[in-house]
């Protein structure tokens, strides 16, 4: 058997080495920007090759699975969906693990995936509003600013998906600070017409969504469009830096398990995270009329308003939750692909193990918002150590060079994972080995010591509990999803029926 | 014990925010800490340079004669202190630094002079060391204990410090995906609309720099020595200080008052602000009515640290204003939440008894203060201290109070929930940590 797979990042790392501890003993090849050590290596034991080259070219992609008749194309990151790789494997009759652009557009379009799941309705919704402009939007922003309460406590993003860049959520609710937050307002939505100007695939440039409060979790699932197949709820962590501060990241560390829910969540939270993502899945299709084939994530909090919310969804797995999910993952992962390509999933049962899984990514300084400084440094990595430790490396943005150096390409560098009896066990032991990773020219690296942290999950189940105790009142009162305003002057508003309406015209 | 505050940006655009007005609206929510003197730092958004701007005036008279000079910046550190001419410690070379100080490092002179040679040794430090963190983490080594502090650098480092024995807060908040926020309390970080992320720990460091947080904690016994006079005045009730809540304590308090001495009254009064969730457990406990007993003129002002008897007489007059209908022809139980010297006690039991009250039971939510404070916090010389010269029956006769009795030692340990080798009971006992203790 031979796979292809797609990306170079460490969830490719780690969808590369699932593969290929499979019984089928697969060849496995692999297409990547980087020449991502990891992957290189699995390449080379299996009999397989990596090919460097672009991710995103579906001709390229198309052409080199086919010179190589490979049995199935596995695609990692969220631009070949995007770019419409899949769709041309499709067209070529090669079987492939991955979204079509079709219905990929769930995560390109943050706007679009909003817009469809107000009109299909499925739970776990958050008002917004989309702009062409951050002229646009400043004038809405401004107007309501004495009115609407949700437009005054807002998450400013790009329309597109970009990588996990440009969100900014500015609460407004301190009157004295006011002028403050809105002069950062007007300045945010600003760089974010400038930045959404590098992306011509989409209309919609500025997306404002109504603020909430929670703890996030990402629920990844497998489907064949007929059947969506959980997997254990994995915690990323955004913010860049101790404490939760600072820039949101493509995520610096997850955790994961013992069991199939997080230490902070309930079962029932769980099934209702499942329920939506399923429904997203049906949506979609429904209103594109292409099947769904690969992977699909719910990237949720669980608010006030709503209980299990959408924030994002992801049409791949995430990165660094692939990691946690195919660690404890027990069946053959090319059971299951098969499984997918051939629309038989509602017969496949997932089976994972019950450990709590640690994941921390390393990363020079400079990442994620000046990628340049980070991008260029040699890399050391004592191997044996981290290994010794009880750890497993994931290589991420980084490429093995001619000269057999390797260097840094940007972003996180390295991911590692740890898994043991309880989430402060696995953290600590990464902790133990975060300096076999250094890089030689003394530039500096940084990750959060404090993911997974007895003292952080505490807190995260602290937050948990308050935000259920106020869902769960409104469920009771009949009062979930339901927003109410007051306009002087104007009256009593429904934010709700007032972006129902706009969404008709 | 003063308060202090630090703000620092992250991301695309960090040098649009202005850190001077969350600083106000920070150090105003501190100012219950000390008001004296107000002193802030910040980092121009286009030079870069650092300006200092200290005033002896409390926040809104700062921000006032400020006005019409240029205060922006996006990077800030500011505190606010009980004494006068006590901002900012700057130095010059060989890194230029500012740098607030809570408490006082276990150096040779007074609370500033102990501070500036702290920081003249980080500014060494950091010049001599590649890492910040080294050299952060090597005057946490050096300076004894009894401090927190937050230096701000001309490189757009901010170094926050607890001492090992973590004498005094230091608590860490965050905004969105943009803000850092440190802070003496929690209460601030609400304040100016952060998320409380939780304390920096004992003997940590942790430097905050334009691309990353990094942290580092010595290893320490489980010796701590967390100020107990904190949780009973020195906090506001609405911050956490070490994840333990000061209301809460403060009620714990109350009720370990109604236990230990027992008496009877027909009302329950606090004297505001401090003693209030005093009064409110102990009337619970007691099942005795609780009622407002006095009303507040002019700016909160606290009683127990102003400089010179005239001021603190003048304090407590204006401040508290008895309401006879609560009071007249009343068995009170009076709740106060500390008692230095004795003499506003005085006073107040007097205007209760002008104003009708029939018996008048003092209860003191604190035990004697019988000592000084090494750490900076102004406790007055110890021949003033009541507490240490007189008994609780001699000094009832004394403030003309039917009966006299302080919270016990074991009751404020009791309270504040910690075993005892984790707090600081200096004041209390006369014994005090030393950094012979941190190993």
């Amino acid at each position: 058997m031979k796979i292809l797979g797609v990306g170079s990042g460490a969830r490719e790392h780690a969808i590369a080495k699932k593969l290929s501890e499979s019984r089928y003993n697969p060849k496995i090849y692999w297409v990547g920007e980087n020449r991502n050590p990891g992957i290189l290596r699995i390449c080379e034991r299996s009999e397989g090759e990596f090919i460097q080259g672009s991710t995103t070219d579906p001709e390229f992609v198309g052409s080199t699975a086919k010179r190589l008749g490979v049995d199935f194309v596995f695609v990692g990151p969220e631009e070949p969906n995007f770019h419409g790789v899949p769709d041309r494997l499709e067209a070529l009759k090669i079987p492939c693990i991955g979204a079509n652009r079709s219905v990929a557009l769930i995560e390109m379009s943050k706007a679009e995936m909003r817009r469809l799941q107000w009109e299909y309705d499925v739970p776990g919704k958050l008002l917004f509003q989309t702009f062409k402009s951050a002229e646009e939007a400043y004038a809405t922003l401004q107007r309501y600013s004495e009115t609407l309460t949700w437009l005054q406590n807002v998450a400013l993003k790009p329309a597109r998906q970009a990588g996990g860049k440009g969100v900014k959520v500015v609460e407004d609710r301190q009157i004295y600070l006011h002028e403050e937050k809105q002069r950062f307002k007007s300045k945010h939505v600003g760089w974010l017409e400038g930045y959404m100007r590098g992306y011509g695939d989409i209309e919609d440039k500025i997306l404002v969504e109504e603020n909430v409060w929670g703890p996030e979790y990402t629920l990844q699932c497998f489907t064949d469009g007929k059947t969506v197949l959980g997997m254990p709820m994995v915690q990323d962590n955004k913010n860049a830096h101790e404490f939760d501060i600072g820039t949101e990241t493509g995520g610096m560390g997850s955790i994961s398990g013992p069991d199939m829910c997080l230490p902070f969540l309930t079962m029932s939270e769980y099934e209702a995270s499942l329920r939506i993502v399923e429904k997203m899945v049906s949506a979609i299709q429904d209103k594109t009329g292409k099947r769904y084939h690969g992977v699909v994530a719910g990237q949720m909090m669980l608010t006030e308003v709503e209980g299990p919310t959408i924030i994002e969804m992801y049409s791949r797995l995430g990165d660094p939750e692939a990691l946690n999910v195919l660690h404890t993952l027990k069946n053959d992962l090319v059971d299951v692909c098969l499984a997918i390509i051939d629309e038989r999933l509602s017969g496949v049962r997932l089976e994972f193990g019950n450990k709590a899984v640690v994941v921390k990514a390393i990363a020079p300084k400079g990442y994620p918002d000046n990628r340049r400084l980070a991008a260029g440094h040699p890399v050391e990595v004592d191997e044996a150590r981290i290994a010794e430790g009880g750890c497993e490396l994931f290589w991420a943005s980084c490429s093995l060079q001619e000269d057999g150096r390797i260097v840094s390409a940007g972003s996180r560098l390295v991911e590692i994972l740890a898994a043991d009896e309880t989430l402060p066990e696995a953290s600590a032991r990464i902790e133990k080995v975060i300096s076999a990773v250094r890089l030689a020219d003394g530039w500096g690296l940084f990750h959060r010591s404090d993911i997974g942290s007895e003292e952080l999950l505490k807190r995260r189940a602290e937050l948990a509990e308050r935000v259920r105790r106020l869902y769960h009142y409104r469920l009771e009162k009949g009062t979930i999803g339901k927003r109410v305003d007051w306009l002087p002057g104007v009256g009593k508003v429904d934010p709700v029926k007032m972006l129902k309406e706009g969404l008709r015209r | 014990m003063p308060g202090i505050m630090g703000f620092y940006p992250f991301g695309e655009g960090r040098e649009n925010w202005d850190a001077s007005r969350f600083l106000y609206y920070g150090l105003t929510a501190l100012q219950g800490r000390g008001e004296a003197c107000t002193s802030i730092a910040l980092i121009d958004n286009e030079s870069k340079q650092i300006s200092v701007h200290t005033k002896n005036s409390h926040v809104e008279e700062f921000y006032k004669l400020l006005s019409g000079n240029k205060v922006r910046g996006y990077i800030g550190v500011g505190q606010v202190s009980p004494s006068e001419d006590d901002g900012l410690v700057e130095v010059e070379s060989p890194t230029r630094l500012v740098l607030a100080g809570d408490g006082k490092p276990s150096y040779e002179g007074e609370r500033g002079e102990a501070f500036r040679r702290l920081a003249e040794r980080l500014s060494t430090l950091l010049a001599e060391k590649n890492d910040p963190l080294d050299a952060a983490a090597q005057v946490i080594s050096e300076a004894g204990v009894g401090f927190s502090f937050i230096a701000l650098t001309e490189n757009e480092e901010m170094i926050c410090c607890r001492d090992p024995l973590g004498v005094k807060p230091l608590e860490v908040g965050a905004v969105g995906f943009d803000l850092g926020i440190v802070s003496s309390e929690s209460a601030a970080l609400d304040v100016v609309g952060a998320t409380h992320s939780g304390p920096i720990q004992a003997g940590e460091c942790v430097v905050f720099d334009p691309l990353s947080i990094r942290r580092r904690k010595q290893g320490i016994s489980n010796r701590r020595a967390y100020c107990a006079f904190e949780y009973v005045y020195l906090a506001r009730a609405d911050s956490y200080i070490n994840d333990i809540p000061i209301y809460a304590v403060r009620e714990r308090i109350g009720e370990v008052l109604a236990e230990e001495k027992d008496v009877e009254g027909d009302v329950v009064i606090g004297v505001p602000e401090t003693a209030l969730p005093f009064a409110l457990s102990y009337s619970r406990k007691k099942s005795i009515p609780v009622k407002l007993g006095f009303m507040r003129t002019g700016r909160h002002v606290r009683s127990a640290l102003k400089p010179t008897q005239f001021e603190r007489l003048m304090g407590v007059q204006l401040k508290l204003n008895p309401i006879k209908a609560a009071i007249d022809s009343k068995d009170i139980v009076l709740i106060d939440d500390s008692v230095v010297r004795g003499n506003t006690l005085k006073n107040t039991v007097l205007n209760l008894r002008r104003r009708g009250a029939k018996r008048v039971h003092v209860r003191v939510g604190s035990p004697a203060i019988i000592s000084h404070c090494p750490f900076g916090t102004e406790v007055p010389p110890i021949d003033e201290l009541i507490g240490r010269a007189l008994s609780e029956d001699e000094i009832a006769e004394i403030i003309g109070a039917d009966s006299f009795s302080y919270l016990s030692i074991d009751g404020l340990v009791k309270a504040i929930g910690l075993p005892k080798h984790m707090l600081c009971l200096g004041c209390f006992t006369g014994e005090y940590p030393s950094k012979e203790e941190v190993r």
